[in-house]
């Protein structure tokens, strides 16, 4: 082979050669000044990086406090609950495993896109990402078995409450539900998919109920698998909390409403402590827990029943004639001799008006124990009307009506005590006297709730405290204020009560128990005006449409030995009360006075 | 032929010491990057094994490169180049695909990855189209050239492998470089050069545009495609001055550090040699680039120089983007880094270019004595 050689020999062109040892020298001062930039000048920094890298911090779920009932029945507590995430590092195909995830769910897959796009950002690529919150546990055996085919998918295990009774302590337990945008940020504790209380006792106990959640400290690698664990803080189990609720008398009035709407009051006189609660009807909290579907919502929603609605502190009604205690009360302050007699010959007339009482050739002359015996309504008109409505008004406020009772759940409704200023406001008219009268036999403007209504029966019954009623067991009794009666006037009260049930001519008979001693004062709420002038007949309780049908009202208390309750029922379009709330008192009062009890 | 002394006299001892110290400096620093932490404890792949395996055949390449006169390896360079070529056009059909890509040809106990060869076939073609005369490049030989080299890197990006495209022109374009351009040429491609961006840009994957966007702005999406290069300067940054020690790397062991074998291996060194350690790699790097450089000025025809030029960027393309990469100067592009990172054809070809070198700086003398 020739060999072709330069003439005058090969020389390598000059600039090249410099430009070859300028790049060598270039590429030793880029990287020399990176390296010091990055490992001296801030090493420190990325040092500090790197173990934040490694040594996580975790947060350990501290278990949400148990609620029991007041004999240790166990009324919430934390189970397991199965969710399905997606891991998205590990994941080779993120829409084909969202298909597959909307196969198994149910759960449209444009719903998994979004929750997927929602919580990216705020999840590490190596953490599960939840798509399917809850999963039912023969569904979880399938994906289990199926898992191996899906890399990323990973069943993430998250403890959720669990209401053991489900509807029957709902309105007193409310329920637990994921954080929201707004509770994630107030409480800097709380992790995306935390459950916080959002009604009833779980929101206003949520401090107590909560804990502390731990801190473990993780060494970890990027996949987040983990070696030397360490409990840096343990956690704390939030308190355990017992209800004064009896679970037993609880079940018992529920279902003694049967189909019917309506509240019950069980309270302790002397401790302000509620034995019973009902509302009715009710839903399952347990819907909330496990995250409610929109459908669901609706559903609970327009329910023309209301079932969300607690009616023994949410809804108001006219008190009826168990208004007619409290009137009797004030009466007695303002120095009325009960003997006092007023004559009763069916109606009452002012001015031009007629006020009609329920017995429609009258009672009759009658005093103040047998107007309230007998629920005779123009005693009291002509009575109250002689006082006044701003005494009315003042006397009532004494009681606790117009204000809430605190006894402890939220969104409780204070009613109305109505008066001449209110009056002008709302309507800006002035009081009419007609409204007197007949604000004196519970009907017109006043709206209370049972529970307000206890409380005012309870303070005749406890020397005149008004107490703030409670759901806890433990906790003083709070009193709100003394109440303006004194100790023989509340007494004659009571005794006007006691012989509503044992008299001959009581309204309560229905309470009648034996060993016991039982008063009670019955009321019917008008739920739709009468126009008081006309001459029309009323419409018998069948003829009418459930909706225009009266709210049935029974207050009372009872005694036996030591043992000393007040119980009010309210039953929405009941109709009258003796007849229709009656039957439901008498089922509390037969348990709670049951000599096989215990 | 009787072996002639001179053969080993003139030898680039330089080089094969310092090519020796970078590959055990690599292999040894594999054997920490292959331990990962677990629950029995430290545990250990075995991808250093490997890598000593792919040295010993490498060095066999080596010696191939270097017993062949390196003027008969320029005979070869044409019917090399179109073999290359034919390699190439055989991929998209008979290729496999392996993470999406398709750049390999299956020989059953192997997988021939036509386009490392490439990178040979390119250096020996350009170093011969340009080693014709001796006058500064002017258009019609610098088009002829660069058509020539488009055909088969036309063919690499369509694997698509950016890296390997991008490494294969460089290198043409630092051969053209060293032997210099005509004032004209050289105006029109500094020009050129700037115009040209908004062009690729276009032609870009928008994976590799967000490459560039995440390399422009790193914390934008710190969980997603920044991730790399955030936790590989961690890696580096944390070793500090005197570095976590051998095996004492947490992040990488821990798996933090993505690709900590291949691409991002440098920065398993970073963490555990430190500073002091990465400025003695960086003064090997140097070094072994001026053993290289030696032979592309003591060379003696032009030829020789200019296929150690070829090799000579080859070389330092790859440190500076891989680098410039994981330090967190350049975006992320696939290129590996010589010697450090894992790579069984990448090591081949290495030791075959080297082979090259060494086989012009040994037959210096074959000219003194016509």
């Amino acid at each position: 082979m020739s060999i072709h050689l330069d003439p005058e020999g090969y020389q390598p062109p000059k600039l090249g050669l410099i430009l070859l040892q300028g790049l060598v020298l270039l590429l030793f001062f880029i990287f020399f000044l990176r390296f010091w930039f990055l490992q001296i000048h801030k090493g420190e920094d990325f040092a500090r990086q790197a173990r934040e890298n490694r040594l996580r911090q975790e947060r350990v779920y501290a278990p949400r406090g148990l609620l029991r009932a007041r004999g240790g029945e166990l009324l919430a507590e934390n189970r397991p609950a199965y969710a399905l995430g997606l891991v998205r590092e590990d994941c080779k195909d993120v829409a084909s495993t969202i298909a597959q995830v909307s196969h198994w769910t149910g759960i449209p897959v444009e719903k998994l896109w979004a929750k997927y796009f929602k919580d990216k950002p705020r999840i590490k690529p190596f953490e599960p990402l939840v798509l399917a919150p809850d999963i039912p546990f023969e569904l979880l055996a399938r994906i289990e078995a199926n898992r191996m085919l899906w890399p990323g998918l990973e069943i993430v295990v998250r403890p959720r409450r669990y209401y053991l009774q489900g509807p029957l302590f709902a309105h007193i337990l409310g329920y637990v539900a994921e954080a929201n945008e707004k509770e994630l940020e107030e409480n800097s504790d709380l992790a995306l998919g935390d459950a916080v209380g959002k009604q009833g006792l779980e929101i206003v106990l949520e401090d107590r109920l909560r804990g502390n959640k731990g801190l473990r400290q993780l060494e970890v690698d990027v996949m987040g698998r983990d070696f030397n664990r360490k409990m840096v803080v343990e956690p704390e189990a939030g308190e355990s909390i017992a209800l004064s609720i009896d679970y037993n008398l609880q079940r018992i009035a529920s279902e003694a409403f049967g189909a019917q709407a309506g509240g019950l009051v069980v309270m302790n006189p002397d401790t302000g402590k509620l034995l019973a609660l009902v509302t009715q009807p009710s839903f399952d909290n347990n819907a909330f827990a496990a995250g409610l579907s929109n459908k669901q919502w609706a559903q609970l929603r327009d329910d023309p029943f209301f079932p969300l609605q607690n009616r023994v502190i949410q809804s108001v009604y006219p008190p009826g004639s168990v208004w007619k205690v409290l009137m009797a009360g004030l009466l007695l302050k303002e120095g009325i001799d009960p003997k006092e007699t007023v004559f009763c010959n069916g109606e009452y007339h002012l001015g031009k008006s007629v006020f009609r009482c329920w017995k429609k050739h009258g009672h009759g002359k009658i005093d103040m124990v047998r107007a309230l015996v007998e629920s005779c309504d123009v005693y009291f008109y002509d009575m109250i009307n002689r006082i006044g409505i701003d005494k009315v008004e003042a006397f009532a406020r004494a009681y606790g009506f117009g204000e809430q009772t605190g006894l402890g759940l939220p969104h409780e409704r204070s009613g109305l005590v109505p008066s001449r200023e209110w009056k002008r406001k709302r309507f800006g008219e002035p009081w009419q006297g007609g409204e007197t009268v007949i604000t004196a036999i519970g009907q017109g403007f006043t709206l209370v709730s049972p529970v307000q209504v206890s409380c005012f029966i309870a303070s005749l019954m406890n020397g005149g405290k008004l107490l703030q009623p409670s759901l806890l067991m433990d906790g003083e009794p709070v009193v709100r204020r003394m109440t303006p009666l004194d100790a023989d006037q509340r007494a004659l009260l009571l005794e006007a009560m006691r012989q509503t049930v044992e008299g001959p001519h009581g309204t309560a008979k229905v309470l009648r128990t034996k060993g016991a001693i039982l008063g009670g004062k019955t009321g019917t709420a008008q739920v739709v005006k009468l126009k008081l002038k006309a001459n029309d007949e009323r419409r018998s309780f069948e003829e009418m449409e459930y909706w225009e049908r009266d709210h049935a009202w029974m207050a009372s208390w009872g005694t036996k030995g030591d043992d000393r309750y007040v119980v009010v029922c309210m039953l929405e379009h009941g109709g009258h009360g003796g007849s229709a709330a009656g039957p439901i008192v008498k089922k509390v009062y037969d348990y709670l006075f049951d000599e096989e009890k215990e | 032929m009787s072996f002639d002394r001179r053969l080993l006299t003139h030898m680039n001892w330089g080089l094969i010491l310092f090519t020796a110290i970078l590959f055990g400096v690599g292999v040894l620093n594999l054997y920490s990057a292959s331990a990962f932490m677990s629950e029995d404890g430290i545990a250990l792949g075995t991808f250093y094994q490997k890598q000593l395996v792919w040295g010993l055949v490498g060095m066999g390449g080596m010696l191939l490169a270097m017993v062949i006169d390196y003027r008969h390896w320029r005979s070869l360079a044409w019917p090399m180049f179109i073999l290359t070529v034919i390699l190439l056009a055989m991929v998209p059909i008979a290729g496999k695909t392996i993470y999406g890509a398709k750049r390999w040809i299956s020989l059953g106990f192997f997988n021939l990855q036509p386009s490392e060869i490439a990178k040979i076939a390119a250096i020996l073609i350009a170093a011969k189209l340009l080693a014709r005369n001796a006058k500064p490049l002017e258009w019609k030989e610098f088009l002829q050239v660069l058509a020539v080299c488009a055909v088969p890197a036309v063919f690499i990006l369509k694997q698509p492998d950016l890296g390997t495209t991008l490494n294969m022109l460089l290198n043409v374009a630092g051969i053209i470089l060293f032997r210099g351009l005509s004032k004209g040429v050289f105006r029109t491609c500094l020009v050129a050069f700037p115009v040209c961006l908004p062009v690729a840009w276009m032609f870009m994957k928008d994976y590799q545009r967000q490459r560039v966007l995440t390399f422009l702005n790193p914390g934008d999406d710190p969980l997603g495609a920044g991730y790399h290069i955030i936790q590989s300067q961690i890696a580096i940054g944390s070793g500090q001055l005197w570095g976590k020690g051998f095996l004492g790397g947490t992040q990488s062991q821990l798996r933090f550090l993505p690709e900590k074998h291949t691409d991002f291996a440098i920065a398993v060194f970073g963490e555990e040699w430190g500073f002091v350690g990465c400025v003695i790699l960086l003064v090997l790097f140097c070094c072994f680039l001026f053993a290289i450089f030696n032979t592309a000025r003591d060379a003696k025809d032009r030829f020789g120089s200019f296929l150690a030029a070829g090799v000579f960027f080859y070389f330092f393309w790859q440190f500076l983007i891989n680098m410039g990469m994981v330090m967190g100067l350049m975006p992320v592009v696939g290129i590996p880094l010589p010697f450090i990172s894992y790579g069984g054809s990448a090591t081949l070809v290495n030791f075959c270019l080297i082979g090259l070198v060494l086989n012009v700086s040994m037959r210096r003398f074959v000219f003194k004595t016509n």
